[in-house]
């Protein structure tokens, strides 16, 4: 477990131990805010995907601003597991539950909160449906589908359908709707991804009709969205999955340059072995660098030119003004906010530049 | 946290996943074998427990011989969690700078041998204090530059200033040079024994030059896991710093004598489409740093295409032989940062669990 110096509250941030991750609780409270208004008022709600932060205390900041219901999604029973115990009552889990203990575990979560799960089998509906029943409880059921992302998933249309006709039909399992994400891949411009996001949810959409058409009611249409506030107005869509929005990072902020990076990761300077060199005491390990390696917002001198597992290594040009010394505090902001928690116990909730709160990563490594 | 603690003598069908599997028999050969290569050398291993970060893995390389007794551990926490666990000789072989993290290697000093590496004045000065005023000593080594171009003196005359500096400062003692090394690529037998010596050997200059101004260097630690059978036969070298041979890595499949002891286990929870299977293993149990992709063990044919945040897209040329519910094993391309990434190892001997061990410096960053 991380074993970071707690420093008492009311600490100035530049004084906290490193590597640390930190939240700017305002930063947070506004991205939350505007994302959120646009839910305000419409049908379509937003379910934030508390996969990325981990943190229930900042889930339970993401459910009491405007424009959700009540509930939020992740992508493991122990992940949900752990946001039920914070009290949220209602979780979609937006992955595949196979496995009788996992799904013994769904089962024994629906007592205590109201749990949906994605299906994309009907050997897998035959499964959760005969685990309810002997359990005595009833699962929600979204079909999960594939409109070429290239992961789990039904095609769209007719095995949409066929699909949602076994739920419907299986005992202790209650139809809900559909379901639809994103690939993780963010490695194109921000117009195609957004087109490749409207795209697959005109798919679901119409995969909606067909089974409407066929006498199988819709409630839920759950899709996720680059940018979700402009979903908020796609009628049809009830819910709109985001997870990113809250802390932000890097790889996001083309998609949602509105939004400001909330969290940061504050390192220290532990070498300087040659002029216009420094190394940090932050390296792959600290910054969860799966998608790249972090920036230096606010100081373009800077350059991290590479990273080690335990280091990272800053370089700037002969003549920039730049003067650092060893202890001195560099702040990172991560290519990949939801990398970057799940490698920390902790998030250090900062506020007008002091220590406000020590938030627990409660679901950091719950991949069951 | 993960909570997930299976029987022991569950078999390993059963085990949930994805969990983080070490293959008991395997690990076995890997320490036996550095027993084996260092019992009659003068050089001895000295474990790097940033890639295990668990204190009973510590022991049993100690135990199974081979090592100066002790580890190397990549930040003060981490050396606390392994002094926690019995751990009494610590090297860290990393500059630790400000005055709470000095406070706490010092701390360490009173139940620990202690060692630290230094490449600044000022940061020895900064030592020397705080461990004269607790009345402590703490080792130091200078650390060197090879090639990696990070941390370490660039010039020999550098280090001889050092040595010189902390040999003359009470609460600290001088005990010579350590230096990393690292190769790109899978290089073969013939370009480690060529590149390894190459690079080691400006080690050795500072080790002389410091040597000729009559202060003895006690220590001289170099290398990792790809140089453990370069390094004995390089007179002067003390001590190894290996660390990714005891569970290996698909990066390191050119170290042909260890085995790949360290293994993730999935499931397989969905077969949307002909010839593809999804795994329950996305990046962030696998860890991907620069989109390495981890290897898919023992089943032919079957390749992992790609990785999500928590799902694997596995892909095969002809019929997929993976079904909904198969359980799988893959070898990570990054193993330290894949460990750090876990709760709990999982050993395993004879497909049952032996052993469920706690990963305590999981997350020591600091």
């Amino acid at each position: 477990m991380e074993r970071p110096i707690i420093k008492p509250i009311g600490t100035p941030v530049e004084e906290l131990d490193t590597p640390a991750l930190v939240v700017d609780m305002d930063a947070l409270e506004e991205n939350i805010r505007q994302v959120h208004s646009s839910f305000e008022g419409t049908e379509t709600k937003i379910r934030p995907y508390v996969e990325t932060h981990r943190c229930p205390a900042i889930a339970h900041k993401q459910l009491a601003a405007a424009g959700t219901n009540g509930g939020v999604s992740v992508a493991s029973v122990g992940e949900a597991e752990a946001f039920a115990q914070s009290g949220i009552s209602d979780i979609l889990i937006v992955n595949e539950v196979v496995g009788a203990q996992k799904i013994a575990r769904l089962c024994a979560l629906a007592r205590q909160a109201k749990v949906t799960v994605a299906v994309d089998s009907a050997a897998n509906a035959a499964s959760l449906s005969e685990a309810a029943q002997s359990a005595g409880v009833t699962l929600n059921a979204l079909v999960d589908i594939n409109t070429g992302q290239e992961r789990g998933g039904v095609a769209p249309g007719q095995p949409a359908l066929a699909l949602a006709r076994i739920l419907s039909s299986s005992d202790s399992l209650n139809f809900s709707g559909l379901m639809s994400l994103d690939g993780d891949d963010l490695g194109e411009d921000a117009d195609a991804l957004i087109e490749k996001s409207c795209h697959r949810i005109q798919q679901t959409l119409e995969t909606r009709e067909t089974l409407e058409g066929n006498g199988i009611s819709v409630e839920t249409v759950c899709v996720s969205a680059q940018q979700p506030h402009l979903a908020s107005e796609v009628s049809g869509v009830t819910e709109v999955m985001s997870g990113a929005y809250a802390l932000m990072d890097v790889r996001h902020s083309a998609l949602l340059p509105e939004l400001e990076p909330a969290a940061k990761v504050l390192a220290a300077v532990t070498s300087l072995p040659e002029p216009g060199t420094a190394i940090l005491d932050t390296g792959r390990k600290a910054m969860g660098d799966d998608y790249g390696f972090p920036i230096i917002a606010g100081r373009e001198e800077l350059e991290v030119v590479s990273m080690s597992a335990e280091h990272g290594k800053l370089q700037w040009q002969d003549g920039a003004d730049v003067s650092l010394s060893l202890g001195d505090r560099i702040w990172f902001t991560p290519m990949d906010i939801g990398a970057c928690v799940n490698v920390y116990d902790y998030i250090q909730a900062v506020r007008g530049g002091k220590l406000e709160a020590v938030l627990d990563i409660s679901a950091r490594g719950l991949y069951r | 946290m993960e909570n997930y603690r299976p029987l022991i003598g569950t078999d390993i069908e059963e085990l949930d996943t994805p969990c983080l599997l070490i293959d008991m028999d395997l690990l076995d050969r890997n320490f036996g074998l550095i027993a084996d290569t260092y019992k009659d050398t003068e050089c001895k291993m000295r474990a790097h427990i940033k890639n295990l970060k668990t204190p009973i893995l510590a022991h049993m390389q100690i135990r199974a011989g081979g090592t100066v007794g002790g580890v190397c551990a990549a930040k003060v926490s981490e050396a606390e969690a392994m002094v926690e666990g019995g751990i009494d000789d610590i090297l860290i072989p990393n500059q630790v700078v400000t005055p709470e993290k000095i406070t706490r290697l010092c701390t360490l000093a009173r139940q620990a041998r202690m060692m630290v590496a230094a490449d600044n004045t000022d940061n020895l000065q900064a030592l020397s204090n705080t461990a004269s005023e607790m009345g402590v000593s703490v080792g130091v080594v200078i650390e060197v530059d090879t090639q990696m171009e990070r941390a370490g003196i660039r010039a020999t005359e550098q280090g001889v200033v050092l040595a010189k500096v902390a040999d003359s400062l009470p609460g600290i003692e001088f005990k010579g040079v350590m230096s990393h090394q690292t190769l790109p690529g899978q290089p073969d037998r013939e370009t480690r024994f060529i590149e390894g010596p190459r690079f080691i050997q400006k080690t050795l200059d500072v080790k002389d030059a410091i040597e000729a101004e009559g202060i003895p260097v006690e220590v001289v630690s170099a290398g990792e896991s790809w140089t453990y059978d370069i390094c004995p036969t390089i007179p002067g070298v003390t001590e190894v710093e290996g660390g990714t041979y005891a569970l290996m890595s698909h990066a390191y499949a050119y170290m042909e004598d260890f085995e790949f002891a360290g293994k993730i286990l999935g499931t397989v929870t969905s077969t949307p489409r002909p010839g593809v299977a999804i795994g329950d293993t996305g990046s962030r149990c696998l860890a991907s740093p620069s989109g390495v992709l981890p290897e898919l063990d023992g089943i032919e044919g079957v390749r992992v295409d790609s990785l999500g945040a928590s799902h694997a897209v596995l892909k095969s040329d002809g019929d997929m032989p993976l079904q909904i519910g198969d359980k799988f094993q893959l070898i990570s391309g990054q193993q330290d940062i894949m460990v750090n990434r876990w709760d709990q190892f999982i050993g395993v001997r004879d497909g049952k669990v032996e052993a469920v061990w706690d990963i305590t410096a999981r997350g020591c960053h600091n």
